[in-house]
């Protein structure tokens, strides 16, 4: 009694003075996890409970289920610190391992709870190896391919274990991982990538039943820098734009004739009544100006009174000579069958206007005389002198259509021809002429001279054959005062419309006579030629006077080809006198070619 | 004396010739109308995979049943008394290596055969099995219905590693479990226990997952050893 009670106090004081001088027996320790990488060999680790403050050894005992014979551990270092490895001749597949580890210090030991194992549900293979990330360049866009190989130590080969596969991929700045199965293969493609990223891999491995591996090391990848194709983007864009133009197509389809209208008006074309536009196309002249011709037309009745030197024309307040931009045959036609309400007033809207109808009411009053000019196409010359004020702005209103021909008859500022409205304005000779002789009042009309008058001429171009020849039809009905000493011409007279001077005046000159001789011989002016002789061929013959100056030449040849044939004579200038016109009369009466006599040929 | 009874043996032996065949005859298969028609046949190939396939899905489904068995009756601090006290998985015939190197040397017939006679040695206990798990009140139907679908699928496996060998091995062999003791017997006469039972099911469910993948390893073996299957070299 006494001893064990002082056995019980002595070992009470004992472990005082241990727990105090601070060792104990070592503390319990634990196994935590046993692991086969190849279902071939396997490991188990503990942890200590604690060593007591007193060098601790441990010793991991086990033995099978079948027999009740303990095994120690046969290898305490391969695999490191408190760690037991069994190698392929201790391990045993399908069959339970009894382990436990026992804790022993200089103060006792310590046994852990035991731990039941078999190997093959314990399998954990080592990480994949050599995993490389390479960039492949697609068609559809960069991709990376990742490619590893098994664990060396796992036997796939003959069908000890089948590994599966798994990699997890994140881009920088990403947060989480994305994972994917690949199965049984060593390679995985990865794409969906954002360019210009560094991409971070890693892949681990699991047996059919088992546990999985540890991720390997992280693999980077740097994504090239593209530029995603985005079909699907490009393909509503085409089709979007494919069915606007459909709905643009049709809109233009329905729209036809109006947008025709609108983009292309329609060019004017000839417009001589009884005209046939093909004549043109196909070139013949001959037939072209044959169908110009009207038969019967115009009366030959009064010829001899037609002929005058030159036709004079004036206006005052109360007449103006209106340019008319209408037909010209259904206006002359009409005009001349038609009493004319305009005849003795300025206005003269008509489009033909006879001078018959302007100058009956002015008979012997000597102060209307119209002077008409047509033209083929556009319009009516007339003379406008700044002195019928007001009735100016009277012709070009009337003819805002027609303008054309307005420069071509007044000094204003744009005294060019109008694109292709260059007729040369002829009046009839004869007409012209008959208004001269009964009216000597220089005053009162605009004389048609010839004058010094700056460069406001009329220019005929040489292209004016190709357009129909324009002709001043006019009533010849009511001349009847033969110019003196002209020769009978023939059923029509034309004049030409040389230039308006400053007084407004148109000069004209008579194309009836090609014989005129040339009598002036003095020329100021240089803008056209006296015509000597008509040619066969049609070929106006200028005369070329060496004692003036004239440089520019006129020929107003049927054949635009013909150049003026080289003469050794300088057209003659003529001088008109404004004074007399008298003398006027008979130099024009010399130096122009009636060009109704080349007409006919034409 | 003796020639005639040896005649007569042969001569039965003779007309009982055609006995024998039906096992060697290809089984029959039931088509869409119910009636039977020869089974089309399937290459060697594929049989095989099926019928891993087939021992893969065993495993998977007597692994589940063994925890849901632990879950529902064995506390964890029991847990170590598996395969204590004599609770053995029943023996075998003949005895299978447990090293990798040892299994490596047996050859494709004998591991044929091995898987054979594991699959034949287990038909008889899964029913038992069935039996003893409705007795359980509040056994899971989960569980009930796994057992029954695992007994089930050990049938279609058995056929398959038949025609396996009769295709692999040119060999007949008799469809018969009869070798096998029947074992289990004593427990079905008496009714131990509750504890004792447990444990014993739970013993049988333990072995019964065990020899499910020892079919399923013998299996995968047998397929990467075939030489016209270098599939296995690239895994």
């Amino acid at each position: 009694m006494r001893n064990s009670g002082a056995v019980l106090i002595l070992t009470f004081i004992a472990k005082l003075i241990l727990q105090a001088a601070g060792v104990s027996p070592p503390g319990k320790p634990r196994l935590t996890s046993c692991r086969s990488p190849e279902k071939e060999t396997f490991t188990c680790w503990w942890e200590p409970g604690g060593d007591g403050g007193l060098p601790t050894t441990y010793a991991l005992y086990y033995h099978l289920e079948n027999s009740e014979t303990v095994y120690e551990c046969p290898d305490y270092r391969t695999a490191g610190e408190n760690s037991c490895y069994f190698n392929k001749n201790d391990t045993s597949l399908w069959v339970n391992y009894n382990i436990t580890v026992v804790a022993s210090n200089a103060l006792g030991k310590n046994i852990s709870d035991p731990v039941e194992v078999d190997v093959v549900y314990i399998v954990q293979p080592n990480t994949p190896e050599n995993v490389t990330a390479v960039v492949v360049h697609d068609e559809q866009g960069p991709f990376v391919r990742v490619s590893w190989e098994k664990p060396r130590t796992a036997d796939t080969r003959s069908g000890w274990i089948t590994l599966i596969y798994q990699i997890r991929v994140k881009q920088e700045k990403d947060e989480k991982w994305e994972e994917y199965d690949a199965g049984m293969q060593k390679y995985y493609n990865v794409f969906s990538l954002h360019p210009d990223k560094e991409c971070m891999v890693q892949v681990r491995c699991k047996p059919d039943h088992g546990f999985w591996s540890e991720w390997t090391q992280t693999t980077y990848v740097k994504m090239p820098n593209y530029i995603p194709r985005e079909r699907s983007l490009w393909i509503l864009i085409t089709i979007f734009s494919i069915f606007i133009v459909l709905i643009l197509t049709w809109t233009l389809n329905v729209k036809r004739n109006s947008m025709k209208l609108c983009l292309l008006p329609p060019v004017p074309g000839p417009k001589i009544k009884g005209f046939d536009k093909q004549l043109l196309k196909s070139g013949k002249t001959e037939e072209i100006f044959n169908t110009l011709v009207i038969q019967g037309f115009p009366p030959t009745t009064d010829y001899e009174n037609l002929l005058v030197e030159y036709l004079e024309v004036y206006d005052n307040e109360e007449q103006e000579l209106v340019l008319d931009g209408k037909e010209l045959s259904e206006d002359f036609m009409k005009s001349k069958s038609s009493s004319d309400n305009d005849s003795g007033r300025g206005s003269c809207d008509s489009r033909t206007l006879l001078l018959e109808k302007c100058m009956d009411g002015r008979e012997g009053s000597g102060s209307d005389q119209h002077q008409y000019s047509q033209h083929g196409e556009t319009s009516w010359a007339s003379t406008e002198s700044s002195e019928s004020q007001g009735a100016e702005p009277g012709s070009p209103e009337s003819t805002d259509g027609r303008a054309k021909t307005w420069p071509v008859v007044f000094p204003q500022p744009h005294h060019h021809y109008p694109v292709g409205a260059v007729k040369p304005a002829y009046h009839n000779v004869p007409e012209i002429l008959n208004q001269l002789s009964p009216h000597a009042t220089p005053s009162n009309y605009h004389q048609l001279h010839h004058q010094d008058i700056p460069q406001q001429e009329l220019r005929f171009s040489k292209s004016a054959c190709r357009h129909s020849q324009s002709y001043n039809q006019f009533n010849l009905d009511s001349i009847d005062t033969p110019a003196p000493g002209v020769p009978p011409l023939p059923s029509l007279e034309y004049v030409e419309v040389q230039r308006v001077n400053p007084e407004n005046m148109l000069l004209l000159r008579p194309l009836s006579d090609p014989n005129r001789e040339p009598e002036r011989s003095d020329c100021t002016g240089e803008d056209y030629s006296k015509v000597k002789v008509v040619t066969s061929h049609n070929i106006l013959l200028l005369q070329r006077d060496t004692s003036h100056q004239c440089v520019d030449d006129y020929s107003q040849a049927d054949q635009c080809t013909t150049q003026q044939p080289p003469h050794p004579c300088k057209p003659a200038v003529h001088q008109w006198n404004s004074v007399m016109p008298q003398e006027g009369m008979r130099v024009m009466g010399n130096g122009y070619v009636d060009s109704t006599v080349l007409m006919p040929s034409f | 004396m003796n020639r005639p009874k040896v005649l007569q043996a042969w001569l039965w032996c003779v007309s009982l010739w055609p006995c024998w065949l039906p096992h060697a005859v290809p089984l029959d298969c039931k088509d869409e109308t119910g009636s039977f028609t020869q089974c089309t046949s399937i290459s060697q190939e594929k049989l095989l995979d099926r019928v891993i396939q087939h021992a893969e899905l065993i495993y998977r489904v007597s692994e589940e049943s063994c925890t849901l068995f632990e879950d529902m009756f064995i506390p964890y601090p029991l847990h170590y008394l598996r395969n204590q006290g004599g609770n053995l998985c029943h023996s075998k015939p003949f005895p299978i290596p447990g090293s990798k190197s040892e299994i490596q040397q047996i050859s494709d017939k004998w591991l044929l055969h091995s898987v054979l006679m594991l699959v034949q040695s287990w038909m008889e206990p899964l029913i038992y099995l069935q039996t003893t798990l409705n007795r359980y009140d509040d056994a899971p139907d989960a569980l009930l219905n796994k057992t029954k679908w695992v007994s089930d699928k050990l049938l279609s496996l058995e056929q398959g590693v038949l025609v396996l060998i009769r295709k692999m091995l040119d060999e007949g062999i008799l469809t018969t479990s009869s070798i096998f003791e029947h074992t289990l017997t004593p427990y079905n006469e008496q009714s131990p226990e509750m504890l004792e039972s447990i444990l014993r099911d739970y013993n049988l469910l333990i072995c019964f997952k065990k020899d499910a993948h020892k079919i399923e390893t013998f299996l995968k073996l047998l397929k990467c050893r075939q030489s016209n299957k270098l599939s296995c070299l690239s895994y």
